[in-house]
């Protein structure tokens, strides 16, 4: 007879292994197809061109000023999103009505690609890092205010009478009560504002921009140097995906 | 219909209540020229049918709702708004923090109330040890049983020495057992404490057991009916409540009741309440 | 009953006496829709100052002048085909791309294996930043909709494969139990229980797909300033045109909107027993 958990634990690594398959056979595939196959080196790079044009952009630091333009508009618009979307967020909360009013205002705006007023942005800012910073910042927005109205606007109303009736400030009521109780919802907000704002400033890099991770793709790909564009995309999934991951971790410990 | 009391520290004139506006569909009368006396030093139980308004009656005695109409006078008084210094709360749902621990609940009470900071930590651990939950300081509310939530929360409100305690229901979510055991110990704290106690209950047999009088409501637009005297001495023993006084009460009180619950629950359901606005019968702590 | 005015805190008038103000007040209050039209007029207001008094007529109009643009934006040349096939563009990436997804989804959703091996691949390909490669579709596949269609589906597909497998996956194993009771073979249980039970995630996932969908072909439209939308929205901005600019801006806005209410309405509708 077999042990109950043998059936599982089977499945569980046979799901493991053709995953690690997959991965393999394209990584394979792709290597076979550039190597000794009839795709053209300039649309398909060799893996392993791309895997030299990587180490030697790491090692020679060549990436520095692009990241630092890329990372420099994200950490602005972040910046600006956040301080508009919870003072704002907060400021509404505190009446059932204007919830009614503007939260519909604000879910409607969010439905809309919000990448299509860049052309507006470029024509108001310029090429510079201004307009992706105040688009970045547009559409991070919207995520941050409306889970902020969510979270305050949904503290257990027991909570909120039970301080009152111990003689709680409004201050005290802020910082003891609502500030705790909405939390968790307005870090997940703020994961969101992050990772949109993250993905629309890498967007409109590449469409309209003189510098950044996102232009750099863009430049590398016009003179057709695929390995190198091919490393560079790695490097900026790689950089997201961490980016991602720290932002994550932040809003897991604040539900802690 | 008995006397009232000769020094009564909660005084309630003539209050009425009402949920909307007239004429509309969420207009609801909770509460109707309701007079009531509380005495220093006694438990007062509130009972009634469903919507009866005994909990709105408890927010307005409290300071958490301003009634249409009437005053409450406590200590003297006019009540205006919360009393955090005469009055402390206990809900049903025992409204403990859930990000805080035990300990840092009570603490935070007293922060809210207004206790100078070196006084906090040395009355929480009294007032814990008082309800028996001092091995249970550091754990959060969501890894508790719920008696021993309420314990805490009643560790909160003793913590902010108040002279009146209004409790709503505060046994209502408790199994059996629990609540057996708990309005014990209730019984003892009032003998020991001399705290003013109004406590709303659905319970029959745990307003014989554990009031001094028991004032109970008609159904809504609610109204005290009558008001019955329980005479005997806190701490009442378990034996009590076999005892042939006890039945007799008991069975006072369900006649009392008995119309006035098929009454309530012969109400046509209420509409559904939008964003925002208190349900008519939920009245647990809902203005704010 | 008769009270001592000083023991009456609070006396609400009776209904006649109310002043006409407050019943405006009050009805103000029962409509929230009123007021944020309100608010979106003085956000008008706000522009329309603004561009007229205070910002260069170079980088933005008043929405005055923008409305009566509009019809000189559809008769500049070329514009009413390049939206016409933005449409068009989005109306296959949405279709194929919801094909796909349910050709994906199903399968993967039915077999607890093959959700087990292959959805953490696709968990991974849908949380990386398509937008980076966004050159090499253009490379693929040129300047024309095909590139835009297929960097369209290729967000699109995403939430579809998610939410069907979630759909057929997390049905409640009652419902099987209790079909198979009544004699049910394993075609029955797929048509008659696990389809109509997946319903409501597709049409949500519908709904997310033309969120994607949008998102995709726009940036691949604005993306190619050779050809296309992004062809006048690069020309209107070199030109300083931002009349025009915001009139096509607004016109695109404005067919996101249409299309993504067709999906909601539709979402709403055959999803109404999950309500």
């Amino acid at each position: 007879m077999r042990r109950p958990g043998a059936g599982k634990r089977r499945e569980r690594g046979l799901s493991r292994l053709v995953q690690v398959g997959f991965a393999v056979f394209l990584l394979a595939a792709w290597y076979v197809a550039t190597t000794w196959g009839e795709v053209s080196h300039l649309l398909l790079p060799n893996p392993v061109n791309v895997w030299h044009q990587l180490v030697s952009i790491l090692a020679s630091g060549e990436f520095v000023p692009d990241l630092r333009v890329t990372l420099g508009e994200l950490a602005i618009a972040f910046a600006i999103a956040m301080s508009l979307g919870i003072t704002l967020g907060y400021l509404i909360s505190r009446s059932p009505y204007a919830i009614k009013v503007f939260e519909p205002l604000f879910s409607g705006i969010f439905s809309i690609p919000i990448i299509l007023f860049l052309p507006l942005y470029v024509l108001f800012f310029g090429l510079g890092p201004a307009s992706k910073i105040a688009l970045g910042a547009t559409i991070g927005f919207f995520p941050i205010v409306l889970n902020t109205i969510a979270g305050f606007g949904n503290v257990d109303r027991v909570l909120i009478a039970a301080a009152r009736s111990m003689g709680a400030g409004n201050l005290q009521m802020f910082r003891h009560v609502l500030m705790p109780a909405a939390l968790p919802v307005i870090l997940a907000g703020l994961r969101m504002g992050f990772t949109v704002a993250l993905l629309t400033i890498i967007g409109s890099e590449t469409i309209a921009s003189l510098s950044g991770l996102g232009h750099r793709i863009v430049n590398l790909a016009e003179n057709m140097d695929m390995a190198r564009m091919f490393a560079y995309i790695a490097f900026v999934v790689v950089i997201a995906a961490f980016l991602n991951a720290v932002v994550s971790a932040v809003e897991a410990r604040g539900r802690r | 219909m008995m006397m009232p009391p000769a020094d009564p520290i909660v005084q309630v004139r003539h209050v009425s209540h009402q949920f909307g506006d007239e004429g509309e569909t969420r207009h609801v009368q909770a509460l109707q020229d309701t007079s009531l006396d509380v005495a220093r030093g006694e438990l007062l139980c509130l009972i009634g049918p469903s919507g009866c308004g005994k909990s709105t009656l408890l927010n307005v005695m409290g300071g958490l709702v301003a009634p249409t109409t009437g005053t409450v006078t406590v200590a003297g008084k006019p009540v205006r708004g919360p009393m955090p210094h005469d009055i402390s709360f206990i809900f049903q749902e025992h409204a403990l923090f859930p990000w805080n621990t035990v300990f840092e609940n009570v603490v935070l009470g007293m922060t809210f109330q207004g206790v100078p900071r070196a006084q906090r930590e040395e009355r929480a651990r009294r007032a814990l040890e008082a309800v028996g939950l001092s091995e249970f300081a550091a754990h959060y509310p969501g890894e508790l049983s719920g008696g021993m939530r309420q314990r805490a929360a009643l560790a909160r409100a003793l913590s902010l020495e108040t002279d009146i305690l209004l409790m709503d229901e505060p046994f209502g979510a408790l199994d059996e057992q629990t609540r057996m055991v708990l309005g014990e110990d209730l019984s003892v704290l009032l003998s020991q404490s001399h705290k003013t106690i109004v406590f709303v209950t659905h319970s029959l047999g745990e307003a014989v057991f554990l009031a001094d009088r028991v004032a109970v409501f008609s159904a809504r637009p609610g109204t005290i009916k009558e008001v019955i005297a329980v005479e005997e001495p806190h701490p009442r023993k378990p034996d009590f409540m076999t005892s042939p006084k006890f039945h007799r009460l008991r069975d006072e009180l369900y006649s009392l009741l008995h119309g006035e619950i098929r009454k309530a629950m012969a109400e046509t359901p209420q509409p559904r309440r939008r964003y925002g606005e208190p349900a008519p019968a939920d009245t647990t702590g809902t203005a704010q | 009953m008769s009270r001592a005015p000083s023991e009456v805190s609070a006396v609400r008038a009776p209904r006649d006496t109310v002043s006409a103000w407050t019943r405006l007040r009050r009805w103000f209050l029962r409509h929230p829709g009123v007021a944020r039209l309100g608010v979106i007029l003085i956000l008008l207001v706000i522009w329309e100052i603004a561009a007229r008094f205070y910002v260069d007529p170079n980088y933005l109009s008043p929405p005055s002048t923008v409305v009566f643009a509009f019809d000189d934006v559809l008769a500049t040349n070329g514009v009413p085909d390049a939206l016409g096939v933005t449409f068009y563009e989005l109306a296959v990436s949405f279709a194929l791309a919801v094909v796909a997804g349910v050709a994906i989804g199903l399968p993967v959703g039915l077999s607890r294996f093959a959700h087990r091996s292959f959805m953490p691949i696709i968990l991974l390909l849908y949380g990386t930043p398509q937008v980076t490669i966004l050159p090499i579709f253009v490379l693929l596949f040129g300047i024309g909709p095909a590139s835009k269609i297929a960097f369209g589906i290729s967000h699109g597909v995403f939430p579809v494969i998610i939410l069907v497998a979630a759909g057929v996956q997390n049905i409640k194993p009652i419902y099987l139990v209790s079909a198979r009771s009544m004699g049910a073979n394993r075609w029955r249980i797929l048509r008659h229980v696990i389809f109509p039970h997946m319903i409501p995630s597709f049409f949500t996932s519908m709904r997310l797909a033309m969120t994607a969908v949008l998102l995709g072909v726009l940036l691949a439209e604005l993306y190619v300033s050779t050809a296309g939308i992004g062809y006048f929205t690069s020309v209107f901005t070199q030109d300083f045109n931002p009349t025009k600019l915001i009139g096509l801006v607004a016109i695109l806005a404005a067919m996101a909107i249409v299309l993504n209410e067709a999906v909601r309405r539709a979402e709403l509708h055959y999803g109404r027993w999950r309500a």
